[in-house]
Formats: structure tokens, C-alpha cells, sequence
């Protein structure tokens, strides 16, 4: 009998003390359990609160496990599976520098219009794109622009938050 | 003006506020300053011991025979490593300790410094929670933090590094009740009264119930015994225990039915396996219960009662969780019980008593006894018997006497059994024997051990010399690693790799040169004699008893295979089809 593996989001809130990243992480791979994206930045500097948002699969006993586990860490305050939300939104950055050639400008600056993307830098020789959306987007954005000379692409871990009220601080 | 004291004064005054009697440890270069402060007051006792992994084990069985929280002090580097086994023993067990360990000053973190080890990042999974303090003003608060996460919730190891210029540094002294909890802790317990509802519901329909106790009962302290024992009387179910549970409930009492899992009876396991209504408290569905679990209990509701929520559903499915302290849980359910008079009568369940009563004939426990050479249950038939009268504390090391020492010892008391059973530490016995002592100075302690086992910590030998501590060690020599061999004849065709033990030490001998009575015994009629010598002599013993080398433990549930499908004795063997699955597990 196959369990169904969903992909969850996991949200956590934590206190930004040194080794906690290190605690998250470390539960993770010390139990085997996915992470297939990860961001992390303060979001609280007068309580010194870190969120953390980390794309998880697994079984619905799995994830289940994982969020357990994870409320057993001290620094942990709380944490929400946002795709138990009713609504969310998820939103990943993409930057994307390209060779400024001629003959590529007008179609370069016509998908960056199409996906709303903002021009960074355009200066002879280069061009950085910087673009948000969700993975399937970003995704489509970098591919639409293969052809025309891409030298590098970073791209960033995936942040998201539910609508309605604020169901992580309690 | 503020009176300030050094990092290592606070140390100490943090140490006595909360209540710390005694400390196993020993000292190096980067704790020396907290080593000065201990010199120069008589409040708390230090034990040095031989090697900082005894240390861990010391207060493991400081704290599970007392139930308060041992505490173990070590230097940085080597003397911090050291104790990664007892720290990861007393996380699998869920023993509160708190290791306080010496760094190297804060400036010459990161240089590989001499004797520089991360030892917070290197502890950080087998501890509950660890620190390093980089703050002198923050340190009280780390080391009553430290206790408090320690002994609350499921109890469990922590590791406070403290750099030595943080020792050296001055801060004012803080009151004790200034200092606040941990975020997790704070939030008020959980309404469990709806999931008790449907708990006694379930109750007053089973046919066939087993309770299944672990562990959590005993760190659950006495009361959770004594609930335990009040609602097992009320209801007339049968019990089983787990290896950390026994003791919880009295096991000479006729509802329990002897230990379960691997080792367990056939009773217990058959009882498992039919049972319709499966009530586990304070256990963890360990791959040593449950067997292969898609054959686990098949036909059984199951309810799980524990403190930490990341136990439910881990590895079984269970049918109704309630999170709680057992003593609590266990509380609230006999006054439920009672106050709307439900009565369980016994013959409700004289069906189901039948049936067990028909496995116990089976006398799994049953063994061939023999005149001329000791057999290892014997041996533990005769211990048992002769000490009974005295409540002794057993310890053990880890392998077939250790389960022997399960089936063949009577446990009647809760907190007197203290043994290895998450991580299976070999050379966990003799130290924590040395730890109970301390605590119980004028009790019989006995260290249950094997030849190969008991090598590992050794050394301890001249702590208990140096403290004067009577423990009895109680070797069980078959000049094999027992359990190793077992299952190379077993599971490995006989293939005896490297299990044979060379080269022994004469332990007559080996006593006498540290100061303590060496007995042999090779026949069964020089048993008794010298146990009952064993337990008079007001010095530390090591009784060196020559068993069958040939024996092995049984009954067996192999790997990979379910609680119906036992071996009761040698000759049973293991199905081909099993063997194979059983083979890459552990």
C-alpha cells in the first residue's frame, strides 16, 4: 500500500540565537526528512524572532512527525503548515544576468515586461533581471530567457504566509 | 556597591540553589577555575572518576534510581568527547542529566586551539538541548534553564559549555526565582478530558485488554506507580512491561505478564498480538516491541498515553492519543472511574485470562538445568533468590545477560532496575552501579555483567576502591560476546566472526589488585555460598561465575519477524523467508 506524499510548508518561528538554523536543519537530515527549499531571515529584531520556511515532502505521518519534532526544539515558539491553510501565497526571487547583445535586447525586454521583472543593472555589456513568482514561474521566466546568453542565475528559497489572520505568533 | 562574583562562583551558586548534592566528574586545563571553587566549599561532594564516559553513566544511574537530575562536570576537548555515549544513553532513555563541560576562552574559538572541541555542534543531536555561554551575565539563567528543560516534559541530557575566560569574568549573583522559563514550557496543559471520555469507553467494551507500560512510568516518579497500580487493580487487565519499564508495576504480581518484545514471554507477545484493546503508557512502539510492525497487534485498538507528542503515530498508528504526565493522566482517569462507578468485573475477562493462562503452560521461561555446569538463568534464579529479601539495585551492561537479568530477576520496586535500553551502551553497568551507590550508600547494589561488557569501563574498579563503594558485580562468563554469537548462528551460518573473547584477565585477580574481593565460581553447588559471601563482605566484589558458553536467550522473536512467530528454545528455527528480511535489520 503506497501513502500519498504531498508537499508541505512549514513555517517556523524562532529565536535568533547562534545554532539554531543548525538545530532546524540538523533534525532534518540527522532523521532523514526532505528539504527542498529553505529561507531564513529576522523578522523581529526587538524580540530577536527568526522565520523560517522550509518546503518539506512526505506522508501525512511523516510530515506530521517532522512538525512534532520540530515543536520540541527550545528555540522553536511555533510553527504553521501553511498548506493546511486555506489560502496562501508563496513567493520565490530570481535574479538572472544576461550578456547585453544587440541583436537579444528587444526580446529580452519583452519577456522581462511579460513576467513583470525589473531591470537591475543594463549597462553595455550586461543586464540583471530580478523576477518573483512562484517555482512553475520562475522556472518558465528562466527558459523563456535560455537563449539569450544567460551568464548566471541565483534564485532564493521559497517565503509564504497565509491570508487572513496572523496564525503563526500566538 | 554590587558584590560581583567570578562565572565559576556563579557555577557553584547556581549548582546548590538547585540542589545539587553530588557531581561526577573530572578536571582539565579549561574547567580549572569551576574545579578552585569546588575546593573551597563543602556543600557539594565530587566523584572523580576514571574516564568522563563513566561520569555520564554515574549520574544516569544517580538519576534514575533517585529521580533527580545527575550532574557531570568535564573538561574541554577529549574530557568533552568522552562523554558523547552516556549523553547519547541518557537521550535515548530519557534520563535527566546536565554535563556542564570546560571550553577554550572565547577569543581562541575556531583556532583549533589545544584541546578545542565543538562540542555543542558534536552534542547538538543526542542532547535535548545544549548551550554555549558566551555571556558571564547570562549564565545563571543558562544553568537553571539547563535543569529545568533537564527534568521537565520528557526528561532527557544537557550540555552547558562554558569557555574558561566566562568562568573567570564577574557578574552579580541572581536570585533563582528571577530566572524564566523556557518558551516551551509555558503554555498551560491540554484539555484531555474529551479523549479520556472515549478512553473509558473503550475500557468498559474490550474483551481482551493488555496494558503495555514503559519507561515514562518510572520517570513519571512514584505516584504514576501507585495510579498504575490502583487502576490495574480496579480494572483486573494484564500488563506487560518493556525493558525500561519493569519495575513500574510489581512484577511477581499474577496480572503481569512478563516482559515483552524480542526477549519478551510468550504470554506477553501472544497477549500482544490477540489483544483487542492495547493500552501503552509511557512506552514508544521500539523496533524491540513491536517486531515487524505490519504485523504488529493486528486486531487491537490501540490508545497511547505519553508526555511527548513526537511519540504518537512514530512508528504505529494509534487509535486515540492522550498527551499528559502519566501520573497526571493516570490520576484524573481513577478518579473518572470511580466517581461514575464503573466496575470491571473480573469474570468479563476470564475468557481472555484462560487463553494466557493456556500460553504460560508453555513455561517458555523454562530452561535444562544441569549439575555440573552453571547455567546463566540458574545463576540468576540464585541471585535473585538470595537477595530479594534485601530490595536490591540492579544494574546491567548490555547483551544476553542483560536479558536474562529482564526475565530471571523479580522487580517490585520502581526506580531499582537501571540498564541500557535505547542506545544498548555495553560498559553502561559498573559506572551506573557506582551512581546508585552513591545515592543509596547503605543498599546492595549488583552490576550485572558480562566478560566483555564489563572490560569496557573497567577502569571504575579503582573509583569504587577510592569511595569505598560496595557494588557487586555479578559476571556471567561465557568467554563469548553472547548475543553476538547468537545471532551469527542464527542469521550468519555459524560464522563465529571475532565473537570469541581472547585473552581474558584472571578477574580473582583483577579485584584483588584494585582492592576488592575476587570470587570464581565453575559449579552450581558453589552458587549459593559465594553469593551469600558476595553479600555480606562490606567491599566491592567482582564474582567471576563461569556459565554454559553454549547457552543462549530465548524466547526470540528474530528480526523482521511478528510477536506469533517465536522461537521458544534452540531448536526451534528461524523461517527462511524472515531470516532473510531479518538479516539487514538490527
Amino acid at each position: 500500500m503506497r501513502k500519498k506524499i504531498n508537499e508541505h510548508i512549514i513555517s517556523i518561528m524562532v529565536d535568533n540565537e547562534p545554532g539554531v538554523l543548525a538545530r532546524v536543519v540538523g533534525l532534518f537530515s540527522g532523521r532523514g526528512y526532505n528539504i527542498e527549499s529553505l529561507s531564513v531571515s529576522e523578522v523581529d529584531s526587538d524580540k530577536f524572532l527568526s522565520r523560517v520556511t522550509i518546503v518539506t515532502s512526505g506522508t501525512k505521518i511523516i510530515v506530521d512527525q517532522i512538525k512534532a519534532q520540530l515543536l520540541k526544539l527550545i528555540p522553536v515558539h511555533n510553527l504553521v503548515d501553511l498548506t493546511e491553510e486555506e489560502y496562501f501565497i508563496g513567493k520565490e526571487l530570481v535574479l538572472v544576468k544576461l550578456s547585453n547583445k544587440k541583436q537579444y535586447r528587444k526580446k529580452t525586454l519583452d519577456i522581462a515586461n511579460k513576467f513583470n521583472a525589473c531591470i537591475l543593472s543594463d549597462s553595455e555589456v550586461e543586464m540583471i533581471l530580478e523576477m518573483s513568482g512562484n517555482k512553475k514561474e520562475i522556472s518558465k521566466f528562466i527558459s523563456k530567457l535560455r537563449p539569450f546568453g544567460i551568464i548566471e542565475i541565483t534564485r532564493s528559497g521559497l517565503v509564504s504566509m497565509a491570508s487572513g489572520v496572523d496564525y503563526i505568533k500566538k | 556597591m554590587i558584590k560581583k562574583y567570578t562565572g565559576a562562583e556563579l557555577v557553584i551558586e547556581s549548582l546548590i540553589s538547585e540542589n545539587v548534592k553530588i557531581i561526577f566528574g573530572y578536571p582539565g586545563g579549561a574547567v580549572l577555575p569551576i574545579y578552585d571553587e569546588l575546593f573551597k566549599q563543602n556543600k557539594i561532594r565530587h566523584i572523580l572518576v576514571r574516564h568522563e564516559q563513566a561520569a555520564v553513566h554515574a549520574a544516569e544511574g544517580y538519576a534514575r534510581s533517585t529521580g533527580k537530575v545527575g550532574v557531570v562536570l568535564v573538561t574541554s576537548g577529549p574530557g568533552a568527547t568522552n562523554t558523547v555515549t552516556g549523553l547519547a544513553d541518557a537521550m535515548m532513555d530519557s534520563i535527566p542529566v546536565v554535563c556542564i563541560s570546560g571550553q577554550v576562552p572565547t577569543h581562541m574559538i575556531g583556532n583549533d586551539a589545544f584541546q578545542e572541541a565543538d562540542i555543542v555542534g558534536i552534542t547538538r543531536p543526542c542532547t535535548k538541548h545544549n548551550y554555549l555561554v558566551k555571556d558571564v551575565n547570562k549564565l545563571q539563567q543558562v544553568i537553571h534553564e539547563g535543569f529545568f528543560i533537564a527534568s521537565n516534559g520528557r526528561p532527557g541530557p544537557v550540555l552547558i559549555d562554558i569557555p574558561k575566560d566566562i568562568q573567570t569574568f564577574k557578574a552579580p549573583v541572581k536570585e533563582k526565582s528571577l530566572f524564566k522559563k523556557p518558551i516551551l514550557y509555558r503554555s498551560k496543559d491540554i484539555n484531555q478530558d474529551s479523549s479520556l471520555n472515549q478512553f473509558v469507553e473503550m475500557l468498559q467494551k474490550t474483551k481482551k485488554p493488555i496494558v503495555y507500560i514503559g519507561g515514562g512510568v518510572i520517570n513519571s516518579g512514584i505516584s504514576a506507580s501507585k495510579q498504575l497500580y490502583k487502576f490495574l487493580k480496579y480494572t483486573h487487565f494484564p500488563c506487560t512491561q518493556t525493558l525500561m519499564g519493569l519495575g513500574s508495576y510489581p512484577t511477581d504480581d499474577y496480572q503481569f505478564l512478563g516482559m515483552l518484545g524480542m526477549h519478551g514471554t510468550y504470554e506477553a507477545n501472544l497477549a500482544m498480538h490477540q489483544s483487542d484493546l492495547m493500552i501503552c503508557i509511557g512506552a514508544r512502539f521500539d523496533d524491540r516491541i513491536t517486531g515487524k510492525v505490519s504485523g504488529f497487534s493486528p486486531k487491537s485498538k490501540k490508545v497511547h498515553i505519553d508526555i511527548d507528542a513526537s511519540s504518537f503515530n512514530k512508528s504505529v498508528n494509534v487509535d486515540l492519543t492522550i498527551k499528559g504526565d502519566i501520573a497526571k493522566v493516570l490520576t484524573k482517569l481513577n478518579i473518572i472511574l470511580e466517581k461514575k462507578g464503573f466496575k470491571f468485573k473480573k469474570e468479563n475477562y476470564q475468557a481472555w485470562y484462560n487463553k494466557i493462562e493456556k500460553w504460560k503452560k508453555k513455561d517458555c521461561l523454562n530452561f535444562k538445568n544441569s549439575k555440573k555446569i552453571i547455567k546463566p538463568q540458574y545463576a540468576l534464579q540464585r541471585l535473585n533468590e538470595l537477595t530479594k529479601k534485601f530490595s536490591p539495585f540492579f544494574t546491567t551492561e548490555v547483551g544476553q545477560h542483560q536479558m536474562w537479568a529482564a526475565q530471571y530477576l523479580s522487580f517490585n520496586k520502581p526506580k531499582h532496575w537501571m540498564t541500557s535500553g535505547g542506545l544498548g551502551t555495553m560498559g553502561y553497568g559498573l559506572p551506573a552501579a557506582m551512581g546508585v551507590q552513591i545515592a543509596h550508600p547503605r543498599s546492595l547494589v549488583i552490576d550485572v555483567a558480562g566478560e566483555a561488557s564489563i572490560l569496557m569501563n573497567i577502569q571504575e574498579m579503582s573509583t569504587l576502591s577510592q569511595y569505598r563503594l560496595p557494588v557487586k558485580i555479578f559476571i556471567l562468563n561465557n568467554h563469548y560476546m553472547g548475543m553476538v554469537r547468537q545471532w551469527q548462528e542464527l542469521l550468519h551460518g555459524n560464522r563465529l566472526s571475532e565473537s570469541y573473547m581472547d585473552s581474558l584477565p584472571d578477574f580473582v585477580k583483577l579485584a584483588e589488585s584494585f582492592g576488592a574481593l575476587g570470587l570464581r565460581a565453575t559449579k552450581p553447588n558453589e552458587l549459593d555460598g559465594m553469593i551469600e559471601e558476595m553479600i555480606k563482605v562490606k567491599k566491592p566484589v567482582i564474582f567471576d561465575v563461569w556459565v554454559d558458553q553454549k547457552e543462549n536467550c530465548f524466547p526470540m522473536i528474530p528480526s523482521g519477524s511478528t510477536h506469533d512467530q517465536m522461537l521458544l528454545g534452540p531448536d526451534d528455527e528461524v523461517d527462511e523467508n524472515n531470516s532473510e528480511e531479518g538479516m539487514v535489520l538490527v
